[in-house]
């Protein structure tokens, strides 16, 4: 840190390559590379300081675990032990060699079934050497076979700069039309998310309806309006690998497992949040690399008892990013929660590069075998207004994301879709929050705010809102206890009753529980789609997933294609 | 500031840190490796312009200012909080190596704080000098306007990394046996670059 960055100045110094200095402005060069320091953890899935796998089971109770005796555990340890591992077939499963696991995740003869009998049984350590032993390509053909449902979705973010409840509703619409299966909002002022929230759901459902919302707020918030219907999952609920981090949170495996139980009793879906370098980010990574931590975190996910997990590094990507190996550490932690038979919303949600080509590359080992969510939230509008801090695809990648589906053939969960289309579901849901707030006796939208919304690209074509006025109202939704049933009566009362009937299918779902199970998504036609109606079945060539019939044609659509029939015309 | 012209700074020791008694002052806790291992923020602003600049912020309103060097600990609301406690108007501010400064009241909890400025690559010698400004307003018993600063979506790629880095090696020259040391400031030009 000694040597000082002033001289570098056009005209100073050794003449400079006129080569040098184009690549010196390429946008990568503005990313942030560090080199590896595995003291620290600051290093991706490699390093000398992480334990050698081990177990040893006593009167079935897990008595050592990657090389700690159970006197020694600390509380993930134990947790993970007691929870996570399956005692009756642990020692089978680690007497196999890591290479001969990690074949049978690549090899197509062997049934996702079979591999989920061993891994299992598998500690951290040796899920971690499992890993190793895997190229990129390797953990792609796994997560192919691995991946729970057997038809990949996308989850967006419905957000605003301006938290404009407006601007939500009119692109959780349009984010049902172009595919997404669910959306998710959080708020710049947090005061509010009720209205913000309210809208997405109304939004979300406008249409062919689908979608499952939530609301990215503090824990007791965000269960609150998941127990309302005012939202339809909750996904942020945040592990850790190490006991200080999670100290630092004043959480335990065990109060985490507490809250994902409360979402289950009322019937909603969730799933916990983890991702690489977390742990090292907050400087307690106790020096074990990023990826055995996750390891830890997705088998705390198992242990609990959800049904899911998003990783892929999430909110830390910069730190993984910057490391050697970092982004297939982070295609591996997707693969491992994947291998243990959870749902995986697997990253591609944060801004990562300022190298479109990095991003493209980031996105491939999701988007080409195929995850759950390729995307655990792709921004539905710019950057600018994603209040998850940016996303790796924001809403001015629609028609290259839309191109690579069909170039390649593989299924990111999105379409397109006509722009008259679009602004047709983008009205509707305008008018509908229109009449809704109206019906609340919430602060008024004026047709003007709705006309610009509709056209909108981003916050800054809006009409400013009167936030203290839309604040007292959020307020008293909260106080007069409004839930999602009383948006279906307001929907069914001011004439939007197409939108209250999706709406009023996607509430009824918690009473049936179909969405607790495992990759749980509602299909167009609102029935649940998941691993156990919907199971992966991929064994090889000719088998699994593929894009045909309706779907493929669907994904044959671009902006732009010239006709066959008639060259002087495009396909509409 | 130009290449030849680089301001450096240390900070000498004096002794150990004890509670204010002037009700005008504020108090700048900076962090084990502030102008020792390190020599300038994250985004390459020498140390010496940066605590520069926050000492005529505050002294531009007429309050007095007193630095302490905190060994104890990286992290900055403890190092926000323990200058507050010492200084006699209860404000007090704290900035760690890479730049991350926080201005912190005595009577708050130490996770709260009165303005955090958590994106230390987007914060400018302006900006150091407004935080001066402000903490000395606060201990004036005014209710200043908050600092204003820049968002940028693209920080994370850029500097994530880098900070992870730079907060552990602050946090490798904790000593928690370490009282907080009252220091003064030792400016001076050297030529460099």
């Amino acid at each position: 840190m000694t040597a000082s960055p002033v001289s570098e100045v056009a005209g100073e110094g050794p003449r400079r390559s006129a080569r040098t200095i184009v690549l010196e402005d390429r946008p990568v060069n503005l990313d942030g590379f560090v080199e590896e320091w595995p003291e620290v953890g600051l290093v991706a899935m490699d390093s000398p300081f992480d334990p050698q796998p081990s177990i040893k089971v006593e009167n079935g109770v897990v008595v050592e675990m990657d090389g700690v005796a159970r006197a020694d555990f600390d509380f993930i340890d134990q947790f993970i032990a007691d929870k996570a591992i399956d005692v009756e077939t642990t020692e089978a499963s680690m007497a196999i060699d890591a290479a001969a696991i990690a074949q049978m995740l690549v090899d197509p003869n062997v049934s996702r079934s079979e591999v989920i009998a061993v891994t299992s049984g598998l500690t951290p350590a040796k899920l971690l050497a499992v890993a190793k032993a895997m190229n990129i390509v390797e953990i792609m053909m796994g997560m192919q076979k691995m991946r729970a449902r057997r038809t990949p979705a996308n989850q967006g973010h419905c957000t605003s700069a301006r938290d404009n409840p407006l601007q939500v509703v009119c692109d959780a619409a349009e984010a049902s039309i172009r595919g997404f299966s669910e959306v998710e909002t959080t708020l710049g002022v947090v005061r509010y998310a009720p209205l913000v929230a309210m809208a997405q759901q109304i939004g979300s459902q406008v249409g062919t309806g689908g979608p499952l919302t939530q609301c990215a707020l503090e824990e007791a918030t965000e269960l609150d309006l998941g127990m309302r219907g005012i939202t339809g999952y909750a996904e942020t609920i945040s592990v850790y690998g190490t006991e200080p981090v999670f100290v630092d949170g004043d959480d335990t495996p065990w109060s985490k497992a507490f809250l994902a139980a409360a979402y289950a009793s009322r019937g909603i879906k969730m799933r916990f949040t983890s991702g690489t370098g977390s742990e090292v980010q907050m400087g307690n990574a106790q020096g074990k690399s990023m990826l055995y931590l996750e390891i830890r975190c997705i088998l705390i996910a198992k242990g609990a008892g959800v049904q899911g997990l998003q990783n892929g590094s999430i909110s830390c990507i910069g730190v993984p990013g910057a490391v050697p190996a970092g982004i297939r550490a982070v295609a591996a932690e997707n693969l491992i929660a994947s291998a243990v038979d959870l749902e995986c919303a697997s990253g591609n949600d944060q801004s990562f590069s300022h190298s479109p080509m990095r991003r493209t590359a980031r996105l491939m080992p999701q988007m080409m075998p195929g995850t759950d969510f390729v995307c655990s939230g792709y921004s539905t509008h710019p950057n600018y207004d994603d209040m998850f801090a940016g996303s790796n695809l924001d809403s001015d990648d629609y028609d290259d994301f839309n191109t690579i589906q069909r170039d390649l053939q593989i299924d990111g969960g999105l379409r397109h879709v006509r722009e008259a289309d679009i602004l047709a579901v983008r009205r509707r849901a305008g008018e509908a929050l229109q009449a809704v707030f109206t019906y609340f006796d919430l602060p008024r939208i004026t047709d003007a705010e709705l006309e610009a919304a509709v056209y909108a690209n981003g916050s800054k074509e809006l009409l400013p809102r009167d936030v203290l006025e839309d604040l007292k109202g959020a307020q008293q939704i909260m106080d007069r206890n409004v839930t999602g049933l009383d948006f279906v009566k307001a929907l069914e009362a001011t004439g939007f009753s197409d939108v209250a009937e999706n709406l009023l299918a996607v509430l009824r779902q918690r009473v049936s529980g179909d969405l607790l199970q495992t990759s749980a998504i509602l299909t167009r036609e609102l029935n649940p789609l998941s691993a156990v109606n919907d199971a992966n079945d991929y064994s090889g060539p000719a088998t699994g997933y593929r894009p045909s019939g309706a779907r493929w044609e669907e994904m044959k659509r671009l902006r732009h294609v010239t006709s066959a029939a008639n060259p002087e015309q495009e396909v509409e | 500031m130009t290449a030849t012209e680089r301001r450096s700074l240390s900070f000498v020791e004096v002794g150990e840190a004890v509670k204010g008694m002037r009700s005008d002052e504020v108090v700048l806790a900076i962090s084990p490796a502030f102008a020792d291992f390190f020599s300038q923020t994250i985004v390459g602003l020498p140390h010496a312009e940066v605590v520069r600049q926050m000492l005529a912020g505050i002294e531009e309103q007429e309050v007095h200012a007193r630095c302490v060097r905190v060994k104890h600990s990286a992290d900055l609301a403890v190092l926000a909080h323990t200058a507050a406690k010492l200084s006699g108007s209860g404000i007090g501010i704290g900035i760690l190596s890479r730049g991350t400064t926080m201005i912190h009241q005595r009577d708050l909890p130490r996770l709260s704080s009165l303005e955090l400025f958590p994106q230390s690559p987007l914060l400018t010698l302006e900006t150091f000098r407004n935080i001066g400004s402000n903490a000395a307003q606060y201990a004036k018993g005014e209710s200043p306007e908050p600092v204003p600063t820049l968002n940028d979506q693209m920080a994370r790629p850029r500097w994530q990394a880098k900070a992870a880095l730079l907060h552990l090696k602050e946090t490798e020259r904790v000593d928690k046996r370490c009282k907080p040391t009252e220091v003064t400031p030792d400016f001076s030009a050297s030529a460099t670059g």
